[in-house]
């Protein structure tokens, strides 16, 4: 991250240097840009969008028109309105899954990292919840306690932990034998300080990485579980749950299925880029192997 | 045929019409070598004991491989069906039933009084209207091989009625040794004494259920009338479907894989009917009955006040509307008892009438009065049935829109049916609720609730009534009212009566009615009946195609 | 070798019995009341609860879980609360089209996917190599039920070139099977062409720069036989790593096709299960998902030791 991106005192000209930047790193630029743009969106969303919710069933199933830009699903709701403000749902379950999962992975990681007594049990246990596919844990989860939107990130979160968990796992473990965090313990430095100063930061960079391709998962898994009706209420405009309530209309009414799919598609797309290019920064070594 | 199917898909999959008939070919070319149907019902038959269950595709199957004491014909009178020969007594207490000659089980053993009785005994300690009757029943038994009486302490007018019955639990007559099983624990054995067998070891639950023609059957002499008469089978076998998503029932329907498929969403009819071959036909004149429970023991709706503003935000025309789509086949009804039925009166229901604005003034001018202070209102939110789907949000934004506080607790229908059991109060923080409930949306036929009686859900009795526990004294008085007239006439007026007492205390809320129709090929199968409620009747029906 | 396989398999016990408690406890602990759902409608309370006694639902947990874990261990995953039928039964009825779905899947995915990494690695940089990564990228980022309606709309509604939907048994004849496959694994397929075609080019990028293939291509080693013969091989050990990982992903991919095709595999099943609340079906098919995902995972690390000899245990 450092060579890029803090630029500053160096020589060469300011307009040169973003030009080097997008030259190097389209994926970065391409994915930021449209990042940007859909998290635009979902914040003015109110400016951009009518009213996501009230609904008038004798205007149901219009095609687009100049009042509905993409028309209206089958309770005679705005779906451009709800498009619009399905990109903060989709945002916002990227984002909290990706928290979520890399603090519980980070926590449980260091800890099964560096302390070997609690190694094997803590990995059987992540190995356990990884064997249970994860959108039947998601479904189960979620019917069982009541869709909402905290239900869901939770349901989503829970899979992911074990992938984190054996990330950060294998940087200790690389990381511990060096010789300056042996000389660290042999100073008999506390267990929690040298986790802090000198093992943390190398797991930094992987997570960064593996956050971004957690938030593309995430975004995926919650439109899955909606189609699938066992997602965020269907009140709520979230893209899978648009999907889900018109699946009927494909023939009829194809643009409220098609609208909210292409939005889909482009942040996991704009996550992928922006993870691809973040992981060719920062992680070298990862990259070429990729 | 096989090698020229393959040959084509090979060649690149050439013109789009043949490649699609190739796909479809074999299924129906061997359909039509064999005099069978194959059949998407509405929902996918888990449960095969119709008593256990008050699931309606369990009473489905019920009525393919069992038969009734008496049934419902065309215009809902009830009619003999296994009984030949039924006597009442002068006092009007005791009632004699003679099984017709000739009944048999697919086993090939004869049906017996005791077989009735047995099977009449687990219906009752499941089934509402059974119960009600049984308050006065002193004595069933059986006097020989065919003869059984039912001895009541009071002249009761709704003993065929209850055994006729087509609101679930249907009273099916069973098999002796087997209607002794618990009522409270499924039959694990299926012997029918109905027109058609059940073919066990075809059963995949999920995909596809399958009957075959019973050979011991004997149907009566008259013609079929509703799902009384005489069932005569000219089919094979009659295959059940089950298919979850529409759109693909319907593809199934129009590419002819099946040759009926019982309730189509109403939005797709549109192009089912441009299909060639594809009848679309009402086949129930009472449809179904919409209504949304409202949870009397809590506030706010312990106050009949707030429950009336309820009563006149909810827009029938906005439910129908969004949840049926076609006005040509919905109505808005103002009967707690199925409008178009003999008991469907209006009385009470005038502000129906008013025009929404008006309506919706009146309503929050109660809720000012009943003290109305913005406390939440869970209203229960089923997502995976589009029609209860749709309900729950309509109902919400007709009550956002008088001022009240919604929040919608969605989950699946298994998450509403516990939950709706719950007797405590909803509890809310933030947007998440748990505990119990303050509204919910369900629906039933229109023959069932067009009995004051057979419909557990119309009684009154507080903890003891259905979900929403309703307590009312005056409802109770004219149930029983109801139940003991003498003729059509004097229940016609107690039924007013009862009517607007519902509307004035808000027993529940209508949300209109409506009838969905079914799509089958007219080209393939004849002789298809209507029916009032448990179809379609799998007799009579003819493959032609 | 065999002492690392005995290992391994022992490891799964404690990993089988994670899943298990956990899948317990999520259903049991959590509000849900399969004896509500059966009894239906129009029941009253009292109905409710006295099918709940009869399914032993109002036994204390530790009994219920006893008996569960005594009648897993002996093979028997129970019997479905509703259908009465024996949960294996119900599984093996459902069990070929979610086979079929799965193996004609990685069959599309990995004939797709090899040949597009290989093509990007041989012409690693050019527009070739791009337009090859960028479709990668894609097939990630576009949600399977997405694909699926648009390949149905095209290909089923517009051309009508296949069925929309549904499955027809093998035994009715391969080309009526497969007519009905072909959408849903495509659909399927996609995001996995794009995992494994990126684990391809990268492994063949590695393979290309050792010093062999140099040889072999000074040598004049045809380059179709020299990347077949020499680079593919080498490359075979993470491309089936990736394709082990991915099992995990197809397992939830399959779960969604099935619903978009309606295909009646164990996905819906497990899926009608868990909204009728039938627990035994949740809890069977659970452990037997999870018991494949261990399962060849355990196939891929042995698969390792045969493909690279390097490897040793």
């Amino acid at each position: 991250m450092a060579t890029a991106i803090s630029t500053g005192d160096n020589a060469t000209p300011r307009r040169g240097k973003i030009a080097d930047f997008v030259r190097r790193n389209p994926t970065i630029v391409v994915g930021g840009t449209l990042m940007s743009l859909i998290a635009l969106a979902a914040l003015f969303a109110p400016l951009i969008a009518g009213d996501p919710l009230s609904f008038q069933p004798i205007n149901r199933l219009k095609g687009p028109s100049a009042e509905f830009l993409l028309g209206t699903d089958s309770l005679g709701r705005d779906v451009f309105a709800r498009m619009v403000y399905g990109a903060r749902i989709s945002l916002l379950v990227g984002l909290s899954v990706a928290a979520i999962s890399i603090v519980a992975g980070l926590f449980v990681g260091l800890t099964a990292g560096y302390f070997p007594r609690l190694d094997t049990f803590v990995m059987r246990l992540m190995d356990g919840i990884m064997a249970i596919p994860a959108i039947l844990l998601a479904i189960a989860l979620v019917s069982l306690m009541g869709a909402s939107v905290r239900v869901v990130i939770i349901a989503i979160s829970i899979p992911e932990i074990p992938r984190v968990t054996r990330l950060v796992r294998s940087v200790v473990l690389s990381v511990r034998e060096l010789p300056y965090v042996d000389a660290a313990r042999s100073n008999g430095t506390r267990a929690f300080k040298i986790l802090r100063r000198h093992i943390l930061p190398s797991t930094i960079p992987p997570l960064i990485v593996q956050a971004t391709y957690v938030s593309a998962s995430a975004i995926l898994t919650e439109a899955g579980l909606s189609f699938l009706g066992a997602g965020t209420p269907p009140e709520f405009p979230t893209w899978g749950n648009m999907i889900a309530q018109s699946r009927l209309y494909l023939s009829i009414a194809p643009w409220t299925i098609f609208a909210p799919g292409i939005c889909l598609a482009l942040v996991v797309l704009a996550v992928n880029l922006l993870g691809d290019g973040l992981r060719d920064h920062l992680d070298p070594r990862l990259a070429r192997r990729m | 045929m096989k090698t020229t199917r393959r040959n084509l898909l090979k060649g690149g999959l050439a013109a789009a019409t043949t490649a699609t008939m190739v796909g479809y070919g074999p299924k129906s070319a061997r359909a039509q070598r064999r005099n069978e149907a194959r059949y998407v019902p509405h929902a996918d038959l888990r449960v095969l004991d119709p008593i256990w269950t008050t699931a309606n595709i369990s009473a489905y199957h019920g009525a393919m491989i069992y038969d009734t004491l008496f049934g419902i014909d065309a215009n809902l009178n009830p009619q003999p069906q296994m009984v030949g020969q039924y006597n009442l007594s002068d006092d009007r207490k005791t009632h004699t039933f003679v099984l017709r000659d000739g009944l048999r089980w697919d086993d090939n053993t004869p049906v017996t009084s005791a077989d009735c009785v047995a099977s009449m005994l687990r219906w009752k300690a499941r089934d509402g209207a059974g119960q009600h009757m049984w308050q006065r029943v002193t004595d069933l038994s059986a006097v020989d091989e065919k003869t059984f009486k039912l001895v009541l302490r009071e002249p009761y007018g709704l003993v065929l009625e209850a055994l006729a019955k087509t609101s679930t639990p249907l009273c099916y007559i069973m098999k002796k040794e087997i209607a002794e099983t618990d009522p409270n624990t499924q039959i694990t054995r299926h012997i029918g004494c109905g027109p058609f067998k059940f073919v066990e070891s075809e059963y995949r639950p999920g995909t596809r259920v399958v009957y075959e023609k019973n050979p011991n059957y004997v149907p009566r002499s008259e013609p079929a009338s509703g799902i009384a008469g005489g069932k005569r089978v000219h089919l094979d076998r009659v295959i059940w479907d089950i298919m979850p998503d529409a759109q693909t029932a319907a593809s199934a329907l129009m590419a002819g894989e099946v040759e009926f498929y019982e309730v189509p969403p109403i939005d797709i009819v549109p192009a089912l009917q441009a299909a060639p071959g594809v009848k679309i036909e009402v086949l129930s004149a009472l449809g179904n009955v919409g209504y949304c429970r409202l949870n009397h023991l809590h506030p706010p709706f312990n106050n009949v006040l707030i429950r009336r503003a309820a009563q006149l935000a909810v827009n029938q025309e906005d439910f129908l509307r969004a949840a049926i789509g076609n006005p040509q086949y919905y109505r808005v009804c103002g009967s707690h008892f199925t409008c178009g039925s003999p008991m469907g009166v209006e009385d009470g229901s005038e502000m129906l009438n008013q025009p929404m604005p008006a309506r919706q003034a009146r309503a929050r001018e109660l809720l000012r009065e009943g003290g109305y202070n913005n406390m939440p209102v869970v209203v229960l939110h089923a997502t995976d049935i589009p029609v209860m789907n749709q309900a729950a949000q309509v109902i919400a934004q007709n009550l956002r829109q008088i001022g009240m506080n919604v929040i919608l607790a969605s989950s699946d229908w298994g998450g509403v049916v516990t939950r709706r059991s719950v007797k405590d109060p909803p509890v809310v923080s933030g947007n998440s609720t748990t505990g119990g409930w303050n509204i919910f949306f369900t629906w039933g036929g229109g023959n069932s609730t067009a009995s004051p009686i057979n419909l557990f859900a119309h009684a009154a009795t507080g903890q003891n009534a259905w979900f929403g526990w309703p307590e009312n004294a005056l409802n109770e008085q004219l149930r029983n009212e109801w139940a003991a007239a003498p003729d059509l006439a004097t229940r016609r007026a107690v039924a007013q009566r009862l009517n607007r007492n519902m509307f004035e205390y808000v027993h529940d809320i209508k949300t209109g009615q409506w009838f969905g129709p079914a799509a089958y090929r007219s080209d393939r199968l004849r002789g298809v009946l209507p029916v009032p409620e448990i179809g379609p009747p799998w007799w009579n029906i003819e493959r032609i195609g | 070798m065999m002492a690392y396989i005995v290992r391994r398999l022992l490891a799964t016990i404690p990993v089988m019995a994670i899943v298990g408690i956990f899948v317990f406890m999520l259903l049991h602990l959590s509000p849900g009341d399969p004896a509500a759902i059966i009894a239906g409608d129009n029941a009253t309370e009292a109905n409710v609860a006295a099918i709940r006694a009869r399914l032993g639902l109002d036994r204390p947990l530790y009994e219920q879980f006893v008996s569960w874990v005594w009648q897993t261990v002996r093979g028997d995953l129970g019997v479905s609360m509703f259908s009465n039928l024996p949960v294996t039964t119900l599984v093996m009825q459902r069990a070929e089209p979610t086979i079929a779905l799965a193996l004609t899947t990685l069959f599309v995915a990995i004939t797709i996917a090899v040949t597009l990494g290989v093509l990007a690695a041989w012409r690693a940089g050019t527009l070739v190599d791009r337009v090859v990564m960028g479709f990668a990228v894609m097939g990630f980022s576009v949600p399977v039920f997405v694909v699926g309606y648009m390949l149905v709309y095209v290909f089923a509604i517009q051309l009508r070139w296949v069925p929309v939907q549904g499955y027809q048994s093998i035994f009715d004849g391969i080309g009526p099977w497969l007519h009905r496959l072909i959408l849903p694994s495509v659909a399927l397929g996609l995001a996995y062409v794009a995992l494994i075609a990126r684990i391809t080019r990268a492994s063949m990028l590695e393979v290309l720069a050792e010093d062999y293939i140099r040889t072999a291509n000074a040598k004049g080693v045809g380059t179709g036989r020299m990347l077949l013969r020499h680079a593919l091989k080498n490359a075979a050990v993470p491309i089936v790593t990736v394709i082990g990982i991915g099992v995990a992903l197809l397992i939830s991919g399959v779960v969604i096709t099935e619903s978009v095709f309606n295909l009646p595999g164990v996905g819906r099943l497990v899926v009608d299960a868990i909204a009728r609340r039938d627990y035994p079906i949740i809890q069977g098919v659970m452990i037997l998902f999870a018991g494949v995902y261990v399962l060849v995972n355990l196939t891929v690390d042995i698969a390792y030791t045969f493909l690279d000899p390097r490897i040793r245990y």
